[in-house]
């Protein structure tokens, strides 16, 4: 599947160096030979050299930097260029995953938690990604060569660096194994405070309704110190990974500085091969020693990066991981078989068992009913026995394990499940409210419905009102400042302007409403559904009357009396 | 400039107020870093080509003195790590600290009745806004104030040290040093912010179409818009990577910026130092001395350009919480006439300015100890009357007198705490006595009992861990420890069975004594223990019942049996 090798590809993004990760390595490299002409014209300054040949040496070494940077710069942007579009990639897959996950998977990721991973956690991917392969190609390759630049020339000076070097990766092994787990700690700790702001937040309705804003700020406070005090206590750890490489490093260079020194006033006269260095050589040697450590300095920098990078593109990975799939999920294209006339039954359910929900069999007997089309029925239960599931078991959100369903003299399968779905009309007990305007919420962007038809739809369901006062401003988040009969009336607005649905199913309408509210959904739905099957479960003794009959589920039983 | 600091006037008068010193001395240590980086290279440079010098003839060899400068070095050295260690230490602590006293002081600024009811309004997208921009603002002091300190003591320094050898060379790299940083991190800060807030728009976007994916997925199957919504996901990732896009250009285009400074000033230093010594003012070494400080002091540029281009989302933060951070105290509301739990006077009560009043001209009185139902269809302003009693919804127009009040919101809302200390909210001194007592009131005494932690069990966000009815009871125990004279109870039974519910509504009526009750309902058993029972609709009192009179018992009848 190209999907999955697409994925394989990112995770091993940073593992596998390109070209793009090489170019800060060629920048980095560039310094040697601009540090040699820096070097180059301190000895020709000390050696009285005319003016003109110092300004050369400095020009070339300009040229060189200038390069250094253009090339950097390049870099930059290709690896971003590439991690980003690993991100957009993830995002897809997530996305993709999540609307081809069956609305019956009890499994499925809460939207809030998706919805922080697909967002702003796949930020933290970008930077990682970009930055994190590069920067390890050069912590190997620019050691490396500088250490075997300076060799040839003094053996102690570069014998000083390998000594500081490879006790840097030992210490910071030690101290970083420590760190690691608790910085892992220390990241759950800070998402538990802002859990614990988000939380109370989420109550200040009671906070302030007993009085307790001040008593619960002070708790917000303490609990912010506290994890003040407590994260410290992993920093302390944290930066003595980069205390001992900075003191490593300086130490480095300091050796390097003192020994040069000395070597040169004579003092020290071992170390170049049994020669003398020049001013020259030690200005080099100098200018590259910080060059040395900066690499693993960069690298110790970006560890942060890497692993809110890690964490975030592993949970990208795992909600694309499929779980319950539609059962038109992976079908290449719906094939548009020829328009039958609605004749006969609308639907006919045999033999129907369903295992998907629970370790139980819903209908260990099988279940089976015939709606004929036109007719309105209630499917009548107590919470539990499987309304709901039926519906979406008609509505094509799921397969039966065992058991037919047939909608308008078409068995339902996977090829069929979108054009059979294209007749049907769904209404749920909560409704979704899209970010978006009452218009917006009612189209669902579905094309051919003009404003007329809305405005209409909208004044059928007395929702002109509200039409008139929010005009194309966006509603609430989650339908925050509808009621919970209008939000139902607005879900009968996107049946209303839907004629072509031949099929209405509505679970649990009138649940959670008052008496007069649920009176008038049911009267309005009523209204929507002359002339249309309507599959109706509920609870609701007053809604049942309404049909045509009821069709009641036992709790275990599994039968089905019409 | 007078607006930038206008938006940042909040914060920073906490940032004064809390660690004020603590940050003033992170600040003092990074620059101190800085400096001892610096003076380690450059006494280095100078050490070397002095010695350089010195060897070439035996005699200054000898007298040449190698203690202070070796010493210096090894100090800078040693100096230069423990001043990092410290200061990374003293900065977290302090950016730790303003961190604390930030989310303490917005949850009291967010807890004012106006933001309360915006919070509840929208709250998923506020409540990501809020961490968002507590993040952004984390970022004030390390990324921007931080180096921008660090790079003007590293400036200034280099600027004298050169002064030394020449006033005029020491001002001109002043000068071009501090042009080219404020020019580049000016116009990085200025050209990354369309883009950074465009951005911080896009992800909110992003969150909310994934959230409409992932809850309205069931919606979206039906009206076949699933891939209409991919679609729109993928359109708002590619207008995110398109910002990406400008900003990572902008921060390129910085890096390279500062890359090209690096490469020629040193340069450029390089030949002024060599024409002067050519002129015999300084040596060799000096002209080594002034390279090596050049070549550090451009070093921390680099660190302003992250600041810069953060700068728009920092600010854009600081904007949006100023108003909490300097929100005020609330006003004590008036008492009403003795003899009566609350008055209300030609009351108008509006949710939001641009609607229509959910009531208007409300007139209300309620006696000390009386017992009154709210009654009427959903979305009539029963929770709106309950709000403006609590004090969550001032009136437009009109007086409110209320006494002291305990609400029982209509959702339930539990914190995620240990069971004591979600009890203990409204009483802070309840003892566990007096706890037990209220449990065995609700009818929770066997639940608590069969727990094994008792008073000390941890409840999860929400008060997950207790079933729905559970929850209701708790939260029902927590409003009678509340010792005050009129209790709110918005739809108190809901969600229990009516067995259950009436058991609770009996212990409640009893835990009352002589306090006044308000309730909101919509089911008999709920209002027909009432004194009166107020029928609200059309914007204000339809009619009044008062107990044993025939409407009374006629508009019970009205409500939903159970």
């Amino acid at each position: 599947m190209p999907r999955q090798t697409r994925n394989d590809h990112m995770a091993q993004k940073a593992d596998r160096p390109d070209i793009a990760d090489l170019l800060p390595t060629m920048a980095a490299l560039a310094w040697l030979p601009q540090a040699a002409l820096l070097a180059v014209a301190i000895a020709a300054v000390a050696k009285g050299a005319a003016l003109v040949e110092i300004a050369g040496f400095a020009a070339l070494a300009a040229i060189l930097g200038i390069l250094r940077a253009l090339i950097s710069s390049a870099s930059e942007r290709a690896s971003f260029l590439g991690a980003r579009e690993a991100v957009t990639g993830l995002r897809n897959a997530a996305v993709l995953a999540l609307a081809s996950r069956s609305p019956l998977d009890a499994t499925r990721t809460a939207s809030g938690e998706a919805a922080s991973m697909i967002a702003e956690q796949a930020e933290s991917i970008t930077p990682w990604l970009a930055r994190f392969g590069p920067t390890r190609i050069k912590a190997v390759v620019i050691p490396l060569a500088i250490f075997l630049t300076i060799l040839p020339l003094s053996w102690a000076a570069a014998l000083v660096l390998l000594i500081a070097l490879p006790v840097i990766p030992v210490f910071m092994a030690l101290i970083g194994w420590r760190a690691q787990a608790a910085s892992k700690a220390q990241l759950v700790e800070v998402g538990a405070m802002n859990a614990f702001l988000l939380d109370r937040l989420r109550g200040l309705a009671t906070i302030r309704g007993l009085g307790a804003v001040d008593r619960v700020a002070e708790r917000v406070d303490e609990e912010a110190q506290s994890l003040r005090v407590r994260t410290m206590a992993v920093l302390r750890i944290a930066f003595m990974t980069s205390a001992v490489l900075e003191l490593f490093a300086a130490l480095g260079v300091a050796m390097v500085a003192v020994y040069v020194g000395f070597h040169l006033l004579g003092d020290l006269d071992f170390g170049a091969w049994g020669g003398k260095l020049g001013l020259a050589q030690g200005m080099f040697i100098l200018l590259l020693a910080p060059a040395f450590f900066e690499p693993m300095r960069e690298l110790s920098a970006i560890w942060h990066d890497k692993a809110a990078g890690q964490a975030a593109h592993e949970n990208l990975l795992r909600l694309a991981q499929e779980g319950h799939r539609l059962p038109e999920a992976g079908q290449a294209s719906a094939p548009v078989p020829a328009d039958r006339p609605a004749i006969g039954p609308s639907v006919v359910v045999r033999g129907l068992t369903f295992d998907h929900t629970g370790p139980d069999r819903l209908f260990p007997d099988g279940l089976g009913f015939t709606v004929s089309h036109g007719e309105h029925v209630a499917l009548l239960g107590p919470s539990g026995a499987g309304k709901t599931t039926i519906l979406s078991l008609i509505a094509g959100l799921a397969m039966p394990k065992a058991g037919r369903i047939e909608v308008f003299g078409q068995e339902l399968r996977p090829e069929t499940v979108l054009h059979l779905r294209a007749r049907m009309a769904w209404i749920g007990q909560n409704p979704h409210i899209f970010a978006g305007s009452l218009a917006a919420n009612v189209t669902l962007g579905r094309s051919g419905i003009d404003d007329d038809t809305i405005a209409r739809a909208l004044a059928a369901l007395r929702l002109d009102h509200v039409a008139r006062a929010r005009g194309s401003a966006p509603i609430g988040e989650g339908g925050a400042g509808l009621s919970g009969g209008e939000a139902l009336r607005l879900a009968l607005a996107r049946i209303a302007v839907t004629p072509q649905a031949e099929l209405i199913l509505a679970d649990e309408p009138t649940a959670h409403l008052d008496p007069v509210t649920a009176g008038e959904i049911t009267d309005a739905l009523l209204r929507l559904a002359q002339g249309r099957t309507l599959i109706v479960a509920t609870h609701d003794p007053r809604l049942a009357v309404r049909m045509d009959r009821s069709i009641r589920l036992a709790p275990l039983a599994g039968r089905a009396a019409a | 400039m007078k607006r930038v600091l206008n938006d940042f006037r909040p914060f920073l008068g906490l940032f004064c107020a809390s660690t004020g010193r603590k940050l003033l001395g992170g600040a003092a240590l990074a620059a101190l870093t800085g400096l001892m980086g610096m003076a380690l290279l450059g006494l280095s440079g100078w050490f070397i080509t002095a010695t350089a010098l010195a060897g070439l003839v035996p005699a200054t060899a000898w007298a040449f003195d190698v203690f202070m400068p070796s010493a210096a070095i090894r100090l800078f050295a040693l100096g230069r790590t423990a001043a990092r260690y410290g200061e990374r230490l003293v900065t977290h602590d302090a950016t730790l600290g303003l961190l604390a006293a930030l989310r303490g002081r917005l949850f009291r600024g967010w807890s004012a009745p106006g933001a309360a009811r915006a919070l509840a309004m929208r709250p998923a997208r506020l409540l990501f806004r809020l961490t968002a921009d507590v993040d952004a603002l984390d970022t004030v002091y390390l990324r921007v104030l931080v180096p921008l300190g660090t790079t003007l003591v590293a400036t200034l320094a280099a600027g004298i040290a050169l002064a030394f050898i020449s006033p005029a060379l020491g001002v001109a790299v002043f000068a071009v040093l501090m042009l080219t940083g404020t020019f580049v991190a000016g116009i990085t800060a200025r050209s990354a912010t369309p883009a950074t807030l465009r951005r911080a728009a896009r992800i909110e976007t992003l969150r909310a179409r994934v959230i409409d994916l992932a809850s309205g997925q069931t919606d979206l199957l039906m009206a076949g818009r699933i891939p209409a919504q991919r679609a729109a996901l993928a359109e708002v990732d590619a207008r995110l990577a398109a910002d990406d896009h400008r900003l990572n250009r902008i921060e390129a285009r910085a890096g390279l910026a500062h890359g090209l400074l690096a490469a020629v000033l040193p340069a450029l230093v390089l030949v002024a130092a060599a024409a002067i010594a050519a002129g015999g003012h300084i040596g060799a070494p000096g002209v080594a001395l002034a390279l090596l400080i050049t070549m550090a002091a451009t070093e921390p540029f680099a660190a302003l350009r992250r600041g810069a281009l953060d700068f728009a989302r920092a600010r854009l933060a600081a904007r949006r919480t100023g108003p909490a951070l300097l929100c005020a105290a609330f006003p004590v509301g008036a008492e009403p006439a003795p003899g009566l739990a609350a008055e209300l006077h030609h009351v108008t009560l509006r949710h939001d300015a641009a609607l229509a009043p959910i009531l208007r001209d409300l007139s209300l009185s309620v006696r000390e100890g009386e017992h009154i139902a709210l009654i009427g269809p959903s979305g009539v302003g029963k929770t709106s009357v309950i709000q403006c009693l609590a004090g969550d919804l001032p009136p437009t127009a009109g007086s409110v007198r209320v006494t002291a009040t305990a609400r029982l919101t209509q959702r339930t809302e539990l914190f995620r705490d240990g069971l004591r200390e979600n009890l203990r909210l409204g009483a802070p001194m309840a003892s566990d006595a007096q706890m037990m007592a209220v449990l065995a009131q609700a009818g929770l005494e066997s639940i608590i009992h069969a727990l094994p932690s008792g008073l000390d069990t941890e409840l999860g966000d929400g008060g997950q861990g207790l079933s729905g009815g559970q929850a209701r009871r708790l939260a029902l125990a927590r409003l009678m420890l509340r010792d005050v004279p009129l209790w709110l109870l918005d739809e108190p039974t809901e969600g229990l069975d009516g067995e259950t519910a009436r058991d609770v509504l009996a212990r409640l009526r009893h835990a009352a004594g002589n306090r006044a009750t308000i309730t909101a309902t919509h089911i008999r058993r709920e209002a027909e223990d009432a004194d009166r029972l107020l029928i609200l609709g059309d914007g204000g009192i339809k009619a009044s019942h008062i107990r044993g009179s025939p409407g009374f018992e006629a508009a019970l009848n009205d409500l939903r049996p159970d």
